[in-house]
């Protein structure tokens, strides 16, 4: 077969260069955001809650949340946890450097069925990277919605990321930090942030609620926000698993009959709840 | 098209074949595996390893790269080697893994590769006079001994001869190359094939019971506790799924071999759920963490999600996983075992 019939190939990467990167978390958490702009004048349109499968060419790839918004055309920027091999490679990267992206992948939150609501965002260590491009969607776009709530924690101070950013946003919406334990210097909320979510007690009424963190948080955030009242249909996550094709083949990322990387990672409560609790 | 063709002929067939390379089971060191053949003898009970490699290759390379760093890669995707193949002597229930693999990877997102050797090959079956294996249960899962699914041709050995039918019309062109070798079946041949076929339907397996009912009792089987006494011998080598001719689960990895500049290629390999890390998070988490977990996911995958998701069974009944498994994991067993529990109450 000659080359050109493998135009159409859905495991070829688009090539992009990392034009900025920003440590946000040091240490053994460390958390870095990459901001890429495509090569060749390749690019794709996204939605708040994508994915997108990105590699470093000789270590692998790995399926990483779009972090910028959809509204930013001009690049793409990813918030990466250093955990394994590919992440690893992506920490060791510098400026100038070329990575490989396809996509985008999986379904996104369904910002637009929220207007004239009240949003509450509640993420957890890097969880903040999936429902950050909501956030900025719904600052860009501050009259579609009513009051913006924006629970958020790290185990400890540094390891809260985009500090900045979320400073910036108190001019628009209340933010809630917390860490999980109380130190010197810290004035926001000590404990979980499940804890968080009960003391502030966000009000279900015409409100959707956001949540992203590691799997055991969301677990008991969703358990605290049906008892504050929200329906289940107006809970949303977005949940994450091992995966390696991003396109419904390879076999591991699926919840019962759900591949994540294709009917996901955005499930509200509702759907996911008839799911196997398999991630 | 039905035809008739002396056994010793086949090699005669075969040989009119041009531009077609073909493949037939060869037993060597006790092992019977497809083979490239000049003439194949179809006295094999079943192959070793199921055909499915000749459109999911075991270990694939999707591209090389080469990459001076700072700079953009030279990416060179390596497409499947051309040509057509045919395979003879395949099982019925081999030959329908192949639609049930043609839904995961030729819907939704095209796959280039395997559409490319799935357009290139065609299978000529045979039908099962007796069942190869003790372990057969094509019937529980919507298949049969003479089953035509998945194959561009079936023949039916009748002794001294093959009833030799196309099914598609690239079994037909199989067949028109054959030229006089072919010739019309009679009557007697007819009648032959016919008493033949339905002993080989009505000839006893073993059975899933209810096989209707299964998917939506595993649904509610979900949490039993069959799953983890079960599973409990399971040493995770992966062998049924290894095996099996519908898994289709892969890992894909870049494996290097020069670092100034960097070189490599981009490869895809068989892969199994039945694995611990399969599903590990970098983290650590892992959804499916426990053995029961883990062959849960290998059934409820073959008799649950893969109906719901394409109203047909993932397994084809070949009972190789049954066969193979060192502990006697019995995938009719466990589907029987835990359904019937799911269904009290």
């Amino acid at each position: 077969m000659e080359e050109s019939k493998m135009g159409d190939n859905i495991y070829l990467p688009q090539l992009a260069r990392v034009i900025h990167i920003k440590e946000e978390v040091p240490g053994e958490r460390s958390i870095k955001t990459f901001r890429v702009e495509f090569l060749n004048g390749g690019g794709f349109d996204h939605e708040c809650g994508q994915c997108a499968m990105l590699s470093v060419f000789g270590r692998g790839e790995s399926m990483i949340s779009i972090a910028s918004s959809p509204l930013d055309k001009e690049f793409k920027q990813f918030s990466i946890m250093r955990a394994g091999r590919v992440t690893t490679a992506f920490h060791d990267l510098e400026v100038g450097d070329v990575i490989g992206i396809r996509g985008p992948y999986g379904n996104g939150f369904p910002v637009d069925d929220w207007r004239g609501k009240n949003l509450v965002f509640i993420g957890g260590g890097c969880g903040l990277a999936p429902i950050w491009p909501v956030i900025q969607t719904a600052v860009k776009r501050r009259d579609d919605f009513k009051h913006i709530t924006v629970f958020y924690g790290g185990r400890t101070a540094r390891d809260i990321m985009y500090r900045a950013e979320l400073e910036k946003l108190r001019s628009t919406a209340e933010v809630c930090l917390s860490v999980d334990k109380a130190e010197e210097g810290w004035e926001g909320f000590c404990g979980f942030v499940p804890a968080n979510l009960m003391e502030k007690a966000p009000s279900s009424d015409n409100a959707i609620a956001i949540t992203c963190g590691p799997p055991v948080m969301i677990k008991f955030v969703i358990n605290n926000l049906r008892n504050l009242g929200f329906q289940d249909d107006h809970i949303y996550t977005t949940i994450e698993n091992k995966m390696k094709c991003a396109l419904g083949k390879c076999g591991r990322c699926n919840v019962g009959k759900d591949y994540v990387c294709v009917k996901g990672p955005v499930y509200s409560w509702a759907d996911l709840k008839e799911l196997p609790p398999e991630y | 098209m039905e035809r008739m063709l002396a056994k010793e002929q086949i090699g005669d067939w075969i040989r009119t074949l041009r531009g077609w390379e073909v493949f037939g089971p060869v037993l060597q060191d006790g092992v019977w595996s497809y083979q490239p053949a000049d003439t194949v003898q179809l006295d094999h009970p079943n192959t070793a390893q199921p055909p499915k490699g000749f459109a999911f290759p075991q270990r694939e390379v999707f591209f090389t790269f080469e990459q001076i760093k700072g700079e953009p890669p030279r990416l060179t995707p390596v497409a499947p080697k051309g040509g057509q193949q045919v395979v003879f002597g395949v099982r019925p229930c081999d030959a329908r893994g192949l639609p049930r693999m043609d839904r995961v990877f030729t819907e939704t997102f095209d796959d280039v590769y395997y559409r490319t050797r799935r357009g290139s090959l065609a299978y000529v079956g045979l039908a099962c006079n007796q069942p190869p294996s003790p372990h057969c249960f094509c019937k529980s899962v919507g298949g049969s001994p003479v089953s035509t699914e998945g194959l561009d041709v079936l023949m039916t050995d009748l002794g001294d001869r093959y009833l030799v039918a196309a099914v598609t019309a690239t079994g037909e062109k199989l067949m028109q190359a054959a030229g006089d070798l072919l010739t019309e079946p009679t009557g007697v041949d007819r009648s032959e094939a016919g008493r033949l076929r339905l002993a080989a339907i009505t000839h006893p397996q073993r059975a899933v019971n209810d096989v209707a009912s299964v998917p939506p009792r595993l649904k509610k089987g979900f949490d039993s506790s069959l799953w983890e006494d079960l599973a409990r011998p399971c040493i995770s080598c992966g062998i049924c799924t290894f095996l099996c001719p519908t898994c289709h689960c892969f890992d894909i990895n870049d494996e290097t071999n020069g670092s100034t500049p960097l070189k490599g290629s981009r490869v895809r390999t068989w892969d199994s759920c039945q694995f611990p890390d399969f599903t590990m998070h970098s983290s650590g988490h892992n959804p499916r963490e426990t053995l029961g977990s883990r062959l849960r996911q290998r059934v409820c995958h073959k008799f649950q999600y893969f109906h719901e998701n394409f109203g047909m069974f993932q397994c084809v009944g070949c009972g190789r996983c049954v066969a193979g498994c060192p502990v006697g994991i019995d995938i009719i067993a466990v589907v029987n075992q835990v359904a019937a529990s799911a269904g009290e109450g």
